[in-house]
């Protein structure tokens, strides 16, 4: 069955490449994504999947770190070498740092991390969708999020009919993480982009940017609704607007 | 007694051997020069067996019969030639410091028989102990060797940490005041009448405590000794059984964290693995309501186990690593109200109530502090009646902000109060009401370390008091403008 909004935007169904060892895991991923509208394939292993990228394109590939053979670092690795355009979500077991900096450092585009609900997952998978079809050349000068509006070029930002006075460092921070918006961005990412190449272990820097920029632009700041910290990663910036964002507080148990 | 008896007896005996020897010497005509010798010799021979006041009397009686039957005039006290006077002196002299020398040599040998036979019993009393295992610690068996080598009939053990004297064998009603006012005095006594002897212990120079006997023959030569013995002989055993309570946390940890490694491989894919189909059957559909209200109770049950799974692996990685929160400012208000209704919605059967000031911000890891005062709140509804009362109060205290969690009608044993913070440390009662990782609080206070602040154990009220916990953390009252970096030529530089 394909989901009712895809036929009706008259698109194509996304292809999806699960890889995965668990075969359970991978039959029921395969019928819960059916389902939800995407069209996929399997591959038990790093090895198959690589293969299978050689031959076939593939809009996603939802892929499992911890498997037997080649990892999936590894492999995520050499499908960012194969197949530049696919979206790559990486499937994590443990919740804190390491695996989820390491995919995002091999190139995957977004990780969830186990166990997961397929709703989740199919958000995260059509956000890393229309992000990767969004690297569009053409560079807008206007970007909106919720109640914010950021002229680029003019070095602007509104909330609502505000002017907001942003210092050139935070003025370029938040560009780039609204430029970015929904991908999870390492503390290292940001400093890099920002600060340059030199920096990646001043996280008081970045902390206390962030700090001032939500004072800025959430209502809360203690609640923040646009600057989501991603516990032991970094950030990732949220548009309201977006149907597939984030839920606001990643609220843990 | 004994000694008055043995002395009349060897005085008797001196006299009858003077009188015998003054016969025979008399009836054979000796004169005063070959009897000195003899009455020497007599007056050596008894010292030798009679002490020294017998000894001494036999030395007076023989100069008297030399005085009386050898010299002249004969039969009488009187002495006219100087030379005799000389010679009876010379006698009397030489025997008493025979005598003296003698009965010196005997009393040194004796004291040094006793003090031989003390040594051997303290040698048997240590050997017997060593034998005990430390369970026999506590109970009589400990007794027995003191009883059975120095006659002691009971002992009391003070140590002032405890507080409470322990008793072991039948003590007269002193023996466990007694032992605590030498304590108090810190200085040791014995009492001849009770028959209780008090020493203090000492760990270095710090006094530790006291030790009572009952019933200890010449306390003053064993009582010291006996002391440090069972002082020695206790530390080894507390020593013995806290270095088996190590071993064995160790060997649990090792277990615990194969266990939890399972937990986070074993568990996570079936549990992805159901949520998926779950998902996948109300998308594939079509489902009638309950149908999809069943397939979304397994996928929020199938989340929750889920992540109470990721908490459990959270708190165990916390327990073994370095903690280093990173700190952005936080609505503690806000974090803990948040707190307060997602455990008032999971127990319905309490009542949790969170009070609190206007928005109170301060620096604090938001996940971190999530996580302690989460168990704060469990541990306050696991260890509560039914229907009871959670209470979550945060305020400003001086320069921290407290966060006090605590519930009506739960205790905690005095004993206890200092182990809840122990790791692997499960109270007596939690152990038989509830299921619990022994982590929580351990992991909660070093959390609260880690942010510079402090978890401690309060109580209020009278015998049944209330538990409070009070988390506190470092207040921040500066404004956050203050630690901003300022960009200089494009670089951050700090301040």
């Amino acid at each position: 069955m394909i989901s009712t909004t895809l036929l009706e935007a008259g698109l194509q169904p996304s292809s999806v490449l699960i890889v995965d060892d668990e075969t359970t895991l991978r039959k029921a991923l395969r019928t819960s994504l059916i389902a939800s509208g995407f069209e996929v394939q399997e591959a038990r292993s790093g090895e198959e999947a690589l293969d299978t990228l050689q031959r076939h394109l593939f809009d996603l590939v939802l892929l499992d770190i911890n498997m037997p053979g080649i990892s999936g670092i590894d492999a995520c690795r050499r499908i960012r070498g194969i197949s530049p355009q696919a979206g790559i979500v990486m499937v994590t077991v443990r919740d804190l740092e390491d695996d989820k900096v390491r995919a995002l450092e091999a190139g995957a585009d977004d990780y969830i991390t186990k166990p997961f609900k397929l709703r989740e997952l199919t958000a995260r998978l059509r956000a890393v969708l229309r992000r990767t079809r969004i690297q569009s050349p053409a560079e807008t000068s206007v970007l909106e999020a919720g109640a914010l509006r950021m002229d680029v070029e003019r070095r602007l930002l509104w909330r609502g009919d505000q002017e907001i006075h942003l210092s050139p460092k935070e003025f370029e921070l938040l560009a780039f993480m609204m430029k970015n918006a929904g991908a999870p961005l390492t503390h290292v990412k940001l400093l890099r982009s920002i600060w340059g190449i030199e920096y990646g272990g001043e996280l008081e820097y970045l902390r206390s940017y962030v700090r001032m920029l939500r004072k800025k632009i959430e209502d809360n700041p203690a609640q923040p609704q646009y600057i989501l910290t991603e516990p032991w990663v970094g950030y990732r910036f949220r548009n309201p607007s977006d149907p597939d964002s984030p839920s606001v507080p990643a609220e843990d148990e | 007694m004994h000694t008055a008896k043995s002395s009349l007896k060897h005085i008797a005996i001196g006299s009858l051997g003077v009188a015998l020897l003054t016969f025979v010497s008399f009836q054979m005509g000796m004169d005063l020069a070959s009897a000195i010798p003899l009455y020497l010799c007599l007056v050596v021979l008894l010292s030798l067996i009679g002490d020294f006041g017998s000894s001494l009397f036999v030395a007076a009686l023989s100069a008297g019969c030399l005085d009386f039957f050898f010299t002249r005039p004969l039969f009488s006290l009187y002495i006219n030639n100087p030379r005799s006077v000389l010679a009876l002196v010379a006698f009397a002299l030489t025997s008493l410091v025979i005598t003296k020398l003698v009965s010196q040599v005997r009393k040194e040998g004796i004291s040094a028989r006793m003090q031989k036979d003390r040594l051997d019993r303290l040698y048997h009393l240590a050997e017997g102990l060593l034998h005990l295992d430390a369970e026999a610690a506590a109970g009589r068996t400990f007794l027995d060797p003191f009883q059975r080598l120095f006659f002691v009939t009971a002992i009391c053990i003070f140590d002032a940490e405890a507080g409470v004297p322990r008793i072991i064998g039948d003590a007269e009603p002193g023996l466990a005041d007694k032992t605590r006012d030498a304590y108090i005095r810190g200085a040791g006594m014995d009492e001849a009448e009770s028959g209780i002897s008090v020493r203090c212990t000492r760990f270095g120079a710090r006094l530790k405590g006291a030790i009572g006997f009952q019933g200890l023959k010449d306390p003053a030569e064993t009582a010291t000794a006996l002391a440090a013995l069972t002082t020695t002989f206790l530390e080894r055993t507390n020593a013995f059984r806290q270095a088996s309570a190590a071993a064995a946390a160790e060997q649990a940890e090792v277990y615990r964290s194969a266990v939890l490694d399972a937990l986070a491989h074993e568990f996570k894919t079936p549990l992805a693995t159901i949520l998926a189909a779950a998902g996948g059957l109300r998308e594939a559909g079509p489902l009638d309501a309950a149908q999809v209200e069943m397939a979304e109770t397994v996928e929020s049950e199938a989340a929750r186990l889920g992540s109470l799974t990721s908490r459990l692996l959270r708190t165990a990685r916390l327990e073994k690593e370095d903690i280093k929160p990173r700190m952005e400012l936080t609505d503690v208000g806000l974090l803990v109200s948040r707190i307060a209704r997602q455990y008032g919605e999971r127990s319905p059967d309490r009542r949790i109530i969170a009070d609190r000031d206007d928005c109170i911000e301060t620096l604090a890891d938001a996940e971190l502090l999530r996580l302690a005062v989460s168990q704060l709140v469990e541990n306050a509804c696991k260890y509560s009646e039914l229907g009871s009362t959670v209470s979550l109060k945060i305020e400003r205290q001086g320069d921290f902000v407290a966060i006090q969690v605590s519930n009506d009608g739960s205790s905690i044993p005095p004993n206890e109060r200092r182990q809840v913070f122990e790791r692997f440390y499960r109270g007596a009662r939690a152990r038989q009401s509830t299921s619990g990782s022994g982590l929580g609080l351990y992991v909660a206070r070093k959390i609260a370390l880690a942010h510079g602040g402090s978890l401690e154990l309060e109580t209020r009220g009278g015998a049944e008091c209330n538990v409070v916990f009070s988390l506190k953390l470092p207040s921040t009252k500066t404004e956050v403008h203050h630690d901003i970096h300022h960009v200089v030529g494009g670089r951050v530089a700090a301040k």
